[in-house]
């Protein structure tokens, strides 16, 4: 087996503050990097926000069964004619012209009654299975095809390349406008409504993923480009270690870094990506999202502040937490930046 | 006349940046309507004045400005003078482009239209049976384009050029000028068979003979269409294919630039003469129609009445929201107002041929459910419906087949006629808009309203550009259809025959406008006997057809009437309802600068 770089790296560098009695530890990059983050405070902070919000999102049938609330118009138990003013279409109880309900802790949505807590849990629900779906996908596209790409060297990273350069210029908010109507109209049966969300939640996935491999890729190729020539490779190729075992074995494990960090960074980018595009309508039927719901309450936001705010906060913090997050995983992982 | 087209699919680019001052917090104030009176919403101008003359003056008008326009549709459907079918179409082009033989005003007085000469300079002559109606057109009319002067013979050119049924399938000729002029029925059309001439219609000078083939009293009020006014006879301008972009003008204004979906601009007509117009009206420099504009949009920018926000009007609905804020805010900015519609579900009599299971459909229909999800205003633009005809038709008697009252809803009443029907979970299909949010919301409503009355509901999916194209496929898997219907003038033929007439959507692969489907030969020929009746025998006689049909058949529940609440800018003057069409009295409008 060669020298991986990882080993190398392997310098004892916390030995001298090693503690009395504890053995000479050698530390992986990762595990500095870990114990980087734990000393973090922000990066703290923002992991218990998305560790909340995950929970949050996992556990919402069970939070919505606890609090006996619904998230769909189709399992709610009342009329909504029943608990809506008939000319406003607002609560007759509860939030914003009553005060705190405690059966609808966050009021009931205008028009539809239904409670907006389980919706908003439930379109969180969605959020994060969307983007972390597209998220995992994604990485394995591009850290696959990358490393194919930057090691392969002739036609096979031209073909690569190209493919990657072609997906690039293709543009993805028209991607998604074209393919929406297409899966409507091809699974627009009757009694399949059920197949028909499934259907739009993996191609929302599937979009997300097609549309976003490409950065990663690149990113990885680069970086095989210039550990390919390093020694522990060319020793490896001259003992012959299969090339399958030198990608995974020799190269990845280089690659950890560039990999969490894009990831982390991602993972926000496919929350605000999937409400923006349940906003534009090309989301999910069926299924509530968060995008869905900003789309329905902005003509209210005026009259029903709370309606709007719930859902446009929820995603704010999150992402934003999910962005710090990653922007701390970074700094921990980079060897350049010592605090 | 079809409402004016549904929503095109609309990119929501913008983010929400509009900003209107605060309104006031809390809003529960009901939403009632006191300028409109709900039993006459198809009152629609009974009242004629064959000696109206021009000019027209507004006391107190003030000359310039520009009209803005704000519209969530994209005025997609054709602006062919020849085929306009759409209320919102029609009521631009007659009101501000075109012409035609007749035409409506504006009573302050009694809210309503009034039938008045346009082109012609009375309302017709007729003989003792109506079976041939003369109409003299006036002289010093001029066409924009061109300044050229328009002749009989252009007029006379328009209304033959409408009856082309395969150029102008959608238009209103074939119910109206095929069916009741002589030698209509059989004429192709001078661009399907150019060889053919049509011999109804006969000019000798300034006057236009028409003969009809039955009794048509109504010829004045089917005069008001834009297919009844001139076109130039010219081949290359007026040719089909080209002349919907750019149809001449004989109005006050005429059109400067039209690119559908986005932007229609009109600019004065430098010919037109006030002196020949007994209705219209020259005061703005222009209109600007901006078109698919957001709904929310529009509402913050009425709301506003800022900038040019003060010179704009709209002719879509507030939503109900930006309605209760409107009406506490500037009452005086709210154009409220009847329109002769009716809203329906039309179940498919081909499949759904039991009348016990139709009428327990109208029974579970969640009337409440569906008009909270689609944001409509209750007794605003959400009238309790019974009878297929709405309130103020001449002869109207209402009537209650069921006896169900307003938008009550009865799931036990449903599953005990189906019950009895021995139709319990009876499969009922019907489409609904994946990407159209209030669509969806009215899905679901729908299907807890029918699971509820045991019924088995299967919404459809389609999109919003496909859904007409689904609705109207005769071969659709779907046994319900949701349609509206408005008057084209208060009467009972421009109901009855449209929508009930017999069809074989198996053979001709089209239901024309009549979605039940229904057909039966004795209503055929009861249409058929009423429409040769004295004129003051048939609005009751109409009324009587219709009750008839409803209890016997039960072909179709009506689901709400509808009125408008639009809203106007500080400085726009004379927008009121015309209550024909639903739409802004054009004629009248001036900007108060």
């Amino acid at each position: 087996m060669g020298i991986s770089a990882t080993e190398l790296a392997e310098a004892p560098v916390g030995a001298a503050e090693a503690p009395e009695g504890k053995k000479l530890a050698g530390r992986s990059p990762t595990q500095i990097a870990l114990q980087r983050l734990r000393q973090d405070k922000l990066a703290v902070v923002c992991f218990g926000i998305v560790v909340f919000l995950v929970l949050c999102g996992i556990f919402a049938p069970v939070i919505c069964n606890l609090l006996n609330i619904y998230p769909t118009a189709a399992t709610i138990p009342y009329d909504p004619s029943e608990v809506l003013d008939f000319s406003t279409g607002l609560p007759l109880q509860g939030p914003p012209n009553h005060g705190f309900w405690a059966q609808h802790p966050l009021g009931m949505a205008p028009q539809t009654a239904v409670d907006n807590l389980a919706r908003l849990l439930y379109g969180l629900r969605t959020s994060l299975f969307v983007a972390t779906a597209a998220t995992v996908f994604s990485t394995l596209i591009g850290v696959v095809l990358g490393l194919v790409a930057g090691f392969s060297r002739g036609w096979m990273d031209r073909i690569i390349m190209f493919v990657t350069d072609l997906f690039l210029s293709f543009p993805f908010i028209l991607g998604a406008l074209a393919m929406a109507p297409i899966i409507v109209s091809h699974f627009a049966k009757p009694g399949q409504l059920g197949t028909l969300s499934k259907v739009q939640l993996f191609s929302l996935i599937g979009i997300l993923v097609v549309f976003t491999w490409m950065p990663l890729c690149r990113l990885i190729r680069g970086q095989v480009l210039s550990l390919r020539e390093r020694e522990f490779v060319q020793a490896a190729q001259v003992m012959g270690v299969p090339t399958r075992r030198i990608l995974f074995k020799e190269l990845l494990p280089n690659l950890v870094a560039p990999i969490v960090v894009a990831t982390s960074l991602s993972l926000p980018a496919f929350v605000t990506a999937e409400a923006g595009l349940s906003y534009l309508g090309i989301g999910i039927t069926g299924i509530p999202t968060l995008g869905q719901t900003i789309f329905d309450a902005q003509s209210w936001w005026e009259v029903y502040p709370l309606y709007l705010w719930a859902p446009v906060l929820t995603i704010t913090v999150l992402v934003l937490a999910l962005n710090l997050l990653g922007d701390s995983i970074r700094d921990a992982f980079d060897p350049r930046t010592r605090r | 006349m079809r409402f004016k087209s549904p929503l095109i699919a609309i990119s929501a680019v913008g983010v929400l940046a509009l900003s209107a001052c605060g309104g006031s917090g809390s809003s529960s104030g009901t939403a009632g309507n006191e300028t409109q009176n709900n039993n006459e919403l198809g009152n629609t101008g009974n009242g004629q004045d064959p000696t109206a003359k021009g000019p027209v003056t507004i006391a107190g008008a003030k000359k310039g400005g520009i009209v803005t326009v704000l519209t969530l549709t994209g005025l997609t459907t054709t602006l062919d003078p020849s085929e306009i079918y759409y209320t919102d179409t029609s009521s631009i082009m007659s009101g501000l482009v075109t012409r035609s033989l007749t035409q409506y005003k504006y009573d302050p007085k009694t809210k309503q239209m009034i039938l008045v000469p346009d082109l012609a300079t009375d309302l017709g002559t007729h003989n003792d049976n109506y079976t041939q109606w003369k109409f003299t057109i006036r002289s010093g009319v001029k066409w924009g384009e061109n300044g050229q002067p328009i002749t009989a013979k252009d007029v006379a050119f328009g209304m033959v050029r409408c009856m082309d049924s395969t150029t102008f399938p959608t238009g209103a000729c074939p119910y109206y000028s095929n069916a009741y002029f002589k030698g209509g029925s059989s004429y192709k059309g001078m661009y399907t068979d150019p060889g053919s001439k049509f011999k109804g219609i006969k000019v000798s000078g300034d006057t236009i003979t028409i003969n009809m083939a039955k009794p048509f009293p109504d010829m004045p009020y089917w005069g008001t269409f834009p297919a009844n006014g001139p076109v130039p006879s010219d081949k290359k301008v007026s040719d089909p294919k080209t002349y919907k972009k750019h149809p001449w003008s004989t109005g006050p204004y005429m059109i400067k630039s039209f690119n559908q979906s986005k932007e229609l601009v009109l600019e004065k007509n430098p010919y037109w003469d006030p002196a020949t117009d007994p209705a219209r009206t020259q005061y703005p420099d222009g209109y600007d129609f901006k078109l698919q504009q957001q709904s929310e949009k529009i509402d913050q920018i009425m709301l506003a009445d800022t900038g040019t926000g003060q010179t704009t009007l709209t002719y879509d609905d507030l939503l109900a929201p930006d309605f209760t804020q409107m009406k506490q805010k500037a009452p005086d900015r709210l154009t409220l107002g009847g329109s002769p519609c009716t809203y329906y579900w039309a179940p498919d009599n081909r499949k759904i041929t039991n009348k016990k299971v139709r009428e327990a459909l109208s029974w579970a229909y969640p009337y409440k459910n569906v008009i909270l999800a689609g944001g409509l205003i209750p007794n605003v633009n959400a009238i309790p419906a019974t009878n297929l005809m709405p309130p103020g038709l001449p002869g109207r008697t209402p009537y209650n087949v069921t006896g169900r009252q307003g938008f009550d809803t009865d799931p036990a009443k449903a599953k005990a006629l189906l019950k009895s029907a021995n139709a319990t979970g009876y499969e009922i299909k019907f489409l609904f808009r994946t990407d159209d949010p209030v669509s969806v919301k009215g899905k679901d409503a729908i299907v807890k309203g029918l699971t509820e009355a045991g019924f088995k509901a299967t919404p459809v999916p389609t999109t919003t550009a496909n859904y007409v194209a689904a609705r109207d496929n005769t071969t659709e898997d779907i046994n319900v259809r949701s349609a509206g219907w408005c008057s084209d003038w208060p009467s009972g033929s421009t109901w009855l025959p449209t929508l009930f007439g017999s069809t074989n959507p198996d053979k001709t692969h089209s239901f024309g406008t009549n979605y039940t489907a229904f057909s039966n030969k004795g209503v055929d020929a009861q249409m058929d006997a009423i429409q040769k009746m004295p004129l003051e025998k048939q609005a009751d006689a109409w009324n009587a057809l219709d009750k008839q049909i409803a209890t016997k058949y039960f072909p179709l529940f009506t689901t709400y009437y509808t009125g408008v609440a639009q809203a106007h800018g500080s400085k726009i003057m004379g927008d009121n309802d015309d209550n024909t069409l639903g739409m802004p009295t054009w004629k009248d409008i001036w900007v108060n600068q």
